[in-house]
């Protein structure tokens, strides 16, 4: 696990709905702003790659200074990111993976507003889980 | 590193413009923009002014198609280190600006001018311009032959024109001195330095090399001049030297710094064209730039790194390729320049570098981008602790907030007209696709926001902006309060009130902070002043014109096309109107409104501001005021609030859509909910409109607008005063009744008020109402229940179950000064509502009714027992004067009265008061008819003695009921009854018998309503006890006996003989008086005989056949007329007579007793009468038609004394 990681996941109306803090470094809350606004800036330059591919896998799309932003893209445009600074793209890969259904699995409940927050604490409890088993 | 450089810049003369003595801000500013318009001039322009010298080194320049471009360094610049390198980094001019009615002195310009210069070694042409000099001061200038020059006032145009010509000089005079330095240059060679080369060039043995590269450095730096000088063509051939020279001594530097130059020439060469080709080739050739800097920076790992001019090399392709289509060669570019920050030693040049990054991402279009470095240089600047840098964060990060959506309103209008229309999509369509709603919400980075707004509070407190402080305070504390803990609450509105103590007093600020504030509602006009549509061509103009009734749907209502979900309201000119808003406070501190009032933009309402003040996490429902001053539809998008000492504007449809997004979880809070405010329901804005002023009415109950205290059914009198108040006189006015116990108003005086119109303004008006006030128990039996724990003191409460008076009245049919027009509106009218507040106590209460009965059997006396009826009426002709009461009450004991019902009232007093009890009874003259009783109808109501009931005492009164006797049985009580036995069959005699219910019901009603009982207590409360149910109970099962008379009426008397009975009827009026004389008038003697008469008096309307009979019998009930002990001897027929009575007609029958013992006898007549016709059945109560109608007399007592 890299020591410092920002996970989000950002609705197709570009509004955060999840927001989990995965790094095993200290955590600032000066460091976590940061982490925000890197990834929010990110946006811009996700909404153009995002439709050059076919793949939901964006791989490392932005970076700043020595953060990097890699970014999955689901086909309802919601959009993982995360912010690291390891480059182990296989397991951010799987963790984007995982992540995706278990979003999914939120999509389909029926009493979750798509474009919502998470709130549902056993999706974070499963999130933090795979970040330390992949990231 | 520079800002805003490009390609381009590589041909660009810099000149300095600066401001010679004191010349005011705006004058500079006026001056410089008209100066900075020359930033090109054309080289075919410049000809006249040229004179060429020697022969131009520029062989190739392009005269007709060239150009010279400038740079204004306004404010000057200090010289680079890098300005050999690249010549354009060269201040090449300066230009003065002098504003002559400040400096009067020209020579002190010239010398403050000439000292300034001294500072720019490098510029070869010096200009002092001198605007708007005084006579004295052209005069002066006219003559001296420095660089000042002075500009004649004239009109802008000319102005300019002149300008333009100085620029143009200016131009050629560069043109002039670089030809100058080219030719030298190439002549004598030259020396450019840089700081890379100071030790460098030290170091170097190598001659040869050096000198080689002396010469690549000297032919690039001539390529920058002939490129400033307008001719590409020159500076390309001089650049491939240069670059040759330059790659065969590997000065990477100059490699890298010609091939700029080449390419910056070559673009100017192909001037005006895109072509991918080209494009290809600059991007090609400046990727090598690139590379070669960067070998560069290996070459020369000193304290000076040329690392700028590689970034500067990068932002100069981004910017030239910065195009959409472009974007990931733009972001790939960008974003290893914006690596390139954290090895730059210069802050002010990371400062810079981020500053390129984000106008180029901005340009791209990457908002967020832009925005994220916008805020890195922001906290570059914040870094630097002064004011000046504290304001130019201030203004970058103001530049993020659209990016980051935390707009100051002040300069976001589109966010206005947003929230405008998603408001009025509320309204309209009631619920939003959730999608929309979502969108409605975009872009929530509560975090990021928070940050940003927070570093514009400090930013601006830091550069000395109040207004920005409290904006972004107030921005902050109203959308991220329930991020922010109390303790950050409180300093937030501290700093609000920190920032306002330096503002003036009274300035605004687009950004509403504390309190939230949505519309409560309307509340419709007081019932006092309820305005009524007026339905032209009807009487009753006021009906169908509201909605009435308690159903807030019918089905009825609903296919008209006007039920709009909007309704209407209307406001009068000049009369105050309130509308509710709800503030919430949800923030830990004590939160005060100075003044809160209605915002109104048409400008015809003048609202009253109220202050406020709001506990930690409250909410409080507050009334705004205010008063319609014209006529015209009023908008109310929102309120002004003073608050923290600036003015804003809340909107409600702000709220509104805060509410909706809340509910949709899509907010962090809901304000009013988290102040334990109800949910409220969106509450639709009404349309309102103005219209002139109507009449107002204005009531009040005289004597005090209290509740009057009543008891049960008492009745008393109020006097409601109506006064005009308005400014237009009542002209229609109707009372009508609504509400509960609409009954206990028992007359008003329609005709006070009829004559009292039209009612001017200020006039007044009386009307008399009287009240009776209903019974407790019957209304709501909890009361008495509640009452008797009370011990008769409680009330009732008196709003629900008191009646209103509803007056609709209106002014004139036109409005006042305005000629009617047919399709003109009519002015509305208005509805008072006069609520009769009734405090019902309990009174006098009724414990029950009971109907007695009483037999006192008469004593046979000389003449007949009359009639009831008969003996009242020879009374009232008779002794008008006699007491009535005697008579009521008096029994003759000779007559007894067989027959006569009392009705027992059983009454309590509960109360404190004494009451009195006065019964009467009317009698109605309709039922007697044929007796000629009209004389004394209205005397017709018997008074009977009052009754005085103590407190807490109870009493009985006795109602005698003999007068209700009907003089005849007929068939009109049973009228229907024959009938229907006459013409139809059994079959319908159960519906007869209903009928005959329903006569009988209506006849004991009609007796009953003629008994009153009326009670009075103390002086002024009196009134009537409503116990006819009661009554009406305890009459129920005996009420034929009480209404019908007999068919028959029997009587006895002893016949002295026949001759002296017409005296002996003159005498009965003495005879109602006991006499003394009993035994000539009340007794008989034993053993005599005694001739007597019994007279039978038919009281029906047809003519009766019967057999009679008399009996006597002794005190112990014997018969002694027969049987074995008889002890009375009889003379004439006793039994089975067979008589026949006409009509109303009455036969005597004589006989004579002779009775043997003396004692008490009892004679009682009986009749079995034949063939009874319907009336005499019903009558009898039988249902069989064969049974025989049996009919008995009252017995008589008649007195046997011994003889003696």
């Amino acid at each position: 696990m890299g020591s410092t990681a920002c996970f989000i996941i950002v609705s197709r109306n570009d509004i955060p709905i999840y927001e989990a803090e995965v790094g095993s470094a200290i955590k600032k809350e000066e460091a976590t702003h940061q982490h925000q606004f890197i990834l929010h800036a990110a946006l811009d330059i996700v909404q153009d790659l995002a439709w050059t591919t076919s793949a939901m896998f964006l791989k490392a799309v932005d970076r700043f200074n020595d953060l990097v932003v890699s970014v999955y893209v689901t086909a309802g445009h919601t959009r993982l990111m995360l912010l690291h600074d390891s480059r182990n793209e296989d397991g951010i890969r799987s963790f984007f993976q995982e992540v995706h259904e278990l979003y999914i699995k939120i999509l389909l409940n029926p009493l979750y507003l798509p474009g919502s927050r998470i709130t549902s604490s056993h999706f974070d409890t499963k999130v933090r889980a795979l970040a330390r088993k992949y990231l | 590193m520079e800002p805003d450089v490009s390609i381009e810049s590589g041909c660009m003369l810099r000149i300095a413009v600066l401001p010679i003595g004191t010349v005011p801000q705006a004058q500079l500013r006026d001056y410089v923009s008209m100066l900075v318009r020359h930033r090109k001039v054309e080289l075919s322009a410049i000809s006249s002014f040229y004179t060429e010298h020697q022969k131009s080194p520029f062989a190739n320049q392009p005269w007709d198609t060239g150009s010279l471009r400038f740079k204004f360094m306004v404010g000057g610049s200090p010289p680079s280190p890098w300005e050999d390198f690249q010549s354009n980094r060269k201040i090449l001019a300066v230009i003065g600006i002098c504003h002559c009615p400040s400096s009067p002195d020209l020579d002190v310009v010239a010398d403050q001018f000439s000292i300034v210069c001294k500072n720019y070694t490098s510029a070869v042409v010096q200009r002092c311009f001198a605007f708007s000099p005084g006579d004295a001061q052209l005069e002066d200038g006219g003559k001296r032959g420095d660089n000042l020059i002075l500009f004649p006032p004239a009109d802008r145009q000319t102005l300019e024109f002149h300008l333009l010509t100085m620029m143009q000089d200016i131009a050629a005079s560069l043109l002039m001195e670089f030809e100058k330095w080219v030719l030298r240059a190439e002549s004598a060679g030259t020396i450019v330095k840089t700081p890379l080369d100071s030790q460098a060039s030290l170091s170097s043995e190598e001659v040869i090399k050096a000198k080689k590269r002396r010469l690549g450095r000297a032919q690039k730096t001539i390529g920058d001049y002939c490129l400033l000088a307008g001719s590409p063509v020159d500076a390309n051939a001089h650049y491939s030297t240069a670059l040759e020279l330059a790659r065969l001594t590997g000065d990477y530097f100059w490699y890298a710094g010609a091939l700029e130059g080449s390419v910056c020439a070559l673009l100017i060469d192909r001037m005006g064209q895109k072509d991918p080709a080209l494009e290809e080739e600059v991007k090609y050739r400046y990727t090598s730039v690139i590379l070669h800097y960067k070998k560069s920076i290996q070459d020369n790992a000193q304290r000076v790194s040329p690392l700028s001019f590689e970034l500067e090399a990068t932002l100069k392709l981004a910017r030239f390729l910065c195009r959409r289509e472009l974007a990931k060669e733009v972001v790939d570019l960008l974003m290893t320049a914006a690596d390139g920050a954290k090895y730059l030693i210069d802050a002010s040049d990371r400062l810079i570098l981020y500053v390129e990054v984000a106008r180029l991402f901005g340009t791209l279009g990457y908002q967020r981008k832009a925005a994220f470095f916008s805020r890195q240089v922001a906290q570059l600047y914040l870094q630097q602790e002064n004011n000046l840098a504290a304001i130019s964060a201030m203004q970058v990060l103001a530049m993020t907030t659209k990016a980051y959506r935390v707009q100051s309103r002040a300069t976001n209008s589109r966010l206005l007209s947003l929230s405008n229309e998603t408001g009025s999509n509320l309204a309209d369509g009631g619920k939003m696709q959730l999608q929309s709603v979502v969108s409605l919400f975009e872009s929530q980075w509560s975090t990021l926001q928070m940050v940003v707004l927070r570093e514009i509070l400090q930013a601006s407190i830091r550069a000395g902006d109040p207004l920005a402080a409290w904006s972004a305070a107030a921005r902050l504390l109203r959308s991220y309060y329930p991020l922010i803990t109390p303790a950050g609450q409180s300093g937030l509105a501290s700093a609000l009130a920190t920032s306002a103590e330096r503002l003036p007093s009274g300035t605004r600020c687009a950004d509403p902070s504390l309190p939230f504030i949505r519309l409560h509602s309307f509340p419709v006009h007081p019932s006092q002043m309820d305005i009524v549509k007026r339905n032209l061509g009807r009487e009753e103009w006021w009906v169908g014109s509201a909605p009435s009734g308690p159903f807030i749907y019918t089905p009825f209502s609903k296919g008209e096309p006007n039920d709009g979900s909007k309704q209407e309201l209307i406001w009068v000119v000049g009369e105050p109107v309130e509308v509710l808003v709800e503030l919430a406070n949800p923030c830990g501190f004590d939160l005060m409104v100075d003044s809160i009032y209605l915002s109104v933009q048409s400008g015809n309402f003048d609202a009253f501001p109220i202050s406020v003040s709001l506990p930690p996490n409250s909410a409080k429902i507050i009334s705004l005021s205010g008063i319609p001053t014209s006529v015209g539809p009023i908008t109310i998008p929102g309120c002004i609030v003073h608050c923290f000492g600036v003015i804003t504007r809340h909107l409600f449809k702000d709220v509104d859509n805060l509410l909706l997004g809340a509910a949709q979880g899509l907010v962090l809070s809901d304000p009013f909910r988290c102040c334990g405010s109800a949910k409220l329901k969106n509450v639709s804005v009404p349309n309102i409109s103005v219209v002139p002023s109507l009449p107002l009415l204005v009531s009040h109950v005289i004597g005090g607008d209290g509740a009057s205290i009543l008891y049960e059914g008492e009745i008393r009198d109020v006097w409601i005063s109506l006064a005009n108040a308005g400014s237009v006189p009542v002209e229609q006015a109707h009372v009508s009744l609504s509400g509960k116990n609409q009954d206990s108003v028992i007359s008003i005086s329609y005709e006070t008020l009829k004559s009292a119109l039209p009612l001017k303004p200020g006039a007044e008006v009386t009307l008399p109402v009287t009240l009776k006030a209903w019974q407790l128990g019957l209304v709501d039996p909890d009361n008495t229940a509640g009452k008797s724990i009370s011990g008769g003191a409680g009330r009732v409460s008196k709003d629900g179950n008191s009646p209103m008076l509803v007056i609709h009245y209106s002014g004139p049919l036109e409005y006042p000064g305005k000629t009617s027009t047919n399709g003109s509106v009519l002015p509305p009218g208005r509805r008072l509502v006069v609520p009769l507040h009734i405090c019902v106590q309990q009174g006098l209460s009724f414990i029950k009714a009971r109907l007695l009965s009483m037999e006192i059997p008469a004593h046979i006396s000389e003449n007949f027992p009359q009639p009831v009826y008969l003996r009242n009426n020879s009374a009232e002709e008779g002794i008008i004067s006699e007491s009535k009461t005697e008579r009521l009450v008096k029994i003759d004991p000779y007559r007894g009265s067989w027959g006569l019902h009392l009705l027992e009232l059983e009454l309590s007093n509960p109360t404190d008061v004494v009451f009195e009890i006065s019964v009467s009874v009317q009698l109605e003259s309709a039922k007697d008819e044929d007796i000629s009783t009209f004389i004394d109808h209205d005397a017709a109501d018997f008074g009977y003695p009052k009754t005085r009931i103590d407190r807490d005492y109870s009493a009985r009164v006795l109602i005698p009921l003999e007068h209700f006797k009907l003089p005849i049985l007929d068939g009109s009580v049973f009228a229907k009854d024959s009938h229907a036995d006459g013409s139809f069959s059994n079959r319908s005699s159960s519906f007869t018998e209903k009928n005959t219910k329903a006569e009988l019901n209506t006849s004991i009603k009609n007796l009953v309503s003629r008994i009153k009982v009326r009670w009075q207590s103390g002086r002024n409360s009196s009134g009537e006890l409503s116990i006819k149910d009661a009554i009406q109970a305890a009459l129920q099962t005996s009420v034929m006996d009480i209404l019908l008379p007999d068919p028959l009426t029997f009587g006895f008397r002893l016949s002295e003989n026949g001759s002296q009975q017409v005296a002996m009827l003159d005498s009965s009026k003495e005879s109602d008086i006991p006499v003394s004389s009993s035994v000539s008038k009340g007794s008989v003697l034993a053993h005599e005989m005694i001739p007597m008469e019994v007279l039978v008096r038919n009281n029906t309307k047809e003519i009766i056949r019967m057999s009679l009979s008399i009996t006597c019998r002794d005190v112990a009930g014997e018969n002694c007329i027969e049987g074995s002990k008889s002890t009375v001897l009889w003379a004439g027929v006793l039994s089975e007579i067979q008589v026949e009575v006409s009509p109303l007609q009455e036969i005597k029958h004589s006989f004579s007793l002779y009775f043997l013992l003396p004692g008490e006898y009892t004679l009682a007549a009986a009749a079995v009468i034949n063939d009874a016709n319907d009336v005499l059945r019903a009558r009898a109560r039988t249902d069989s038609p064969d049974e025989p109608i049996f009919c008995c007399g009252p017995p008589f007592h008649i007195r046997v004394i011994g003889s003696a």
